[in-house]
Formats: C-alpha cells, structure tokens, sequence
C-alpha cells in the first residue's frame, strides 16, 4: 500500500485526517514535528506522498519541503500544503519549492479523499 | 508609571484565560476523539469540520498570547528606561507607542492568515492544485 505521511503539530488536525484516510487503501503515518520526519525519512523511509501544515514550530512546511528536496529519495515525491493560510503569494511561494497542491483548512473530507486518490493514481 | 503595572497586570491575566481556553479546548477535542475512537463510531462530514476548527481557535488564541507576551516586553522596556532617567520617557514612550502599533498589526495580520477557511465568505471547497 503506498504509505503517505502528514505533518502537522496540531493533533486534532491529525486526528481528523485519520479518520478521513481510514477507509482508504493507504498507509498512514503521522508526525507532530517536521524535523522528526525528516529523519526517518533521511533513516530510509520512502513515503509515496507527503502532507504538511505550514506554521510549525522548530521547522516550518516551507523549511521541510526544502529540506525533502534535499534528500535523493523525496527529491520528486509529491507534497501537498494542509494550512489555515491563503495568502497568493504563499502559494506561489510553495509553488516554487515544487508542492504538489494547496489545502485550504478546516479541508472537506472528501475533497481530501480525492486528492489523495488522484495524487497516489489509486482507483476511483 | 502605575497605570502601565495596572495594564500589564490586566495582558497577563487575559493571556492566563487564554491559555486555559486553549489547554481546555485542546483536552475536550481529544476526549471526544478518544470516545469515537474507543466507540468505533463513524463520523460525518460536519464532525470533522467541527473537530478541525479546534485546530483554528487555538492558533486564533495562540496568536494573541504572542501579541500579548510582545505587548508587556514593550511596556516593562518603556517602565525600565521611566525609572532609569524620567528625561527618556517622551521619546520612549514615542517608541513604546510604534511597538504597541506593530504588534497590533501583525495580531491583525495573523487573524486573517489562521482562519483558513472560515474566514472567508466566498470560500470553496476546491483543492488547488499546481
């Protein structure tokens, strides 16, 4: 199953997108800090696709997207941005570290499903 | 400068308050999650929104505990250079008004940036995607 990580230091936001991802064919991890993440990435994980907050202590979504791009394995793996924010020139911001996609908080459900279907490929 | 310790008194209280209202917000979600959990009980649409505006209301609070710790390090500056030399006071307070100004606009700032969403009337529900 392909395994996608989220990253968000909120645990009420982790808890939702669990409850979302749990009727899906996917393997789920969570992190509350990018920076741990990070490592187990850098330590051999290989996640098919990666969601990230962006206002986070220590490491924020921008400085773990830059820091992915780093690494040989995440260099092209797909990262979609899960925030409150919604300010264009963030995006573009984003857009330019090679993010995948933009989630607007608090995100519908099912809007999520199929985001995470289209970006895995999964079937419909 | 009493009225500026009756003022610093008052920020600490508020950000006492809001620190509790986060803390207690952050318990209740998680005890509902842990029924739903433990209940294995399947939640719609509504329940996830309504679970994820927790996440909105504390970076809402968190945002102005942080306006609020900036506020009172501008005032005890100001009242540490008003004890020091009365004749600094004017163009400190001059300074102190410039920093209570920024840290006004920058909470202002954050309020529109945390609210995701709910904060916008004409908001859809479409991902973007690059």
């Amino acid at each position: 199953m392909p395994l996608v990580i989220f990253v968000d230091d909120s645990e009420t936001a982790l808890a939702s997108t669990k409850m979302v991802t749990s009727s899906m064919p996917i393997e789920v991890k969570q992190y509350t800090e990018a920076q741990v993440a990070l490592a187990e990435i850098k330590a051999g994980m290989t996640p098919d696709l990666i969601i990230t907050d962006l206002n986070m202590p220590v490491m924020n979504g921008f400085e773990f997207l830059k820091a992915l791009r780093e690494v040989p394995s995440t260099k092209r793996t797909p990262c979609l941005m899960l925030t409150t924010e919604t300010k264009a020139e963030l995006k573009q911001q984003g857009k330019a570290l090679g993010l995948t996609g933009w989630i607007v908080k608090p995100f519908n459900p099912a809007q999520l499903k199929q985001a995470i279907t289209r970006v895995l490929r999964l079937p419909a | 400068m009493l009225i500026l310790n009756s003022l610093d008194s008052l920020l600490e209280h508020i950000k006492n308050v809001q620190e509790d209202v986060v803390n207690l917000s952050h318990d209740s979600i998680v005890k509902i999650n842990g029924f739903i959990e433990k209940n294995n009980l399947e939640v719609d649409d509504d329940v996830l929104t309504a679970m994820q505006y927790q996440d909105i209301v504390s970076q809402q609070l968190n945002a102005t505990i942080e306006a609020i710790d900036s506020m009172r390090s501008a005032i005890e500056v100001f009242s540490h250079t008003y004890k020091n030399d009365e004749n600094l006071a004017t163009e400190s307070i001059t300074k102190l008004q410039e920093k209570l100004d920024a840290t006004l606009k920058e909470a202002q700032d954050k309020k529109d940036r945390f609210s995701g969403k709910s904060a916008l009337e004409d908001a859809d529900d479409a991902i973007e995607f690059f």
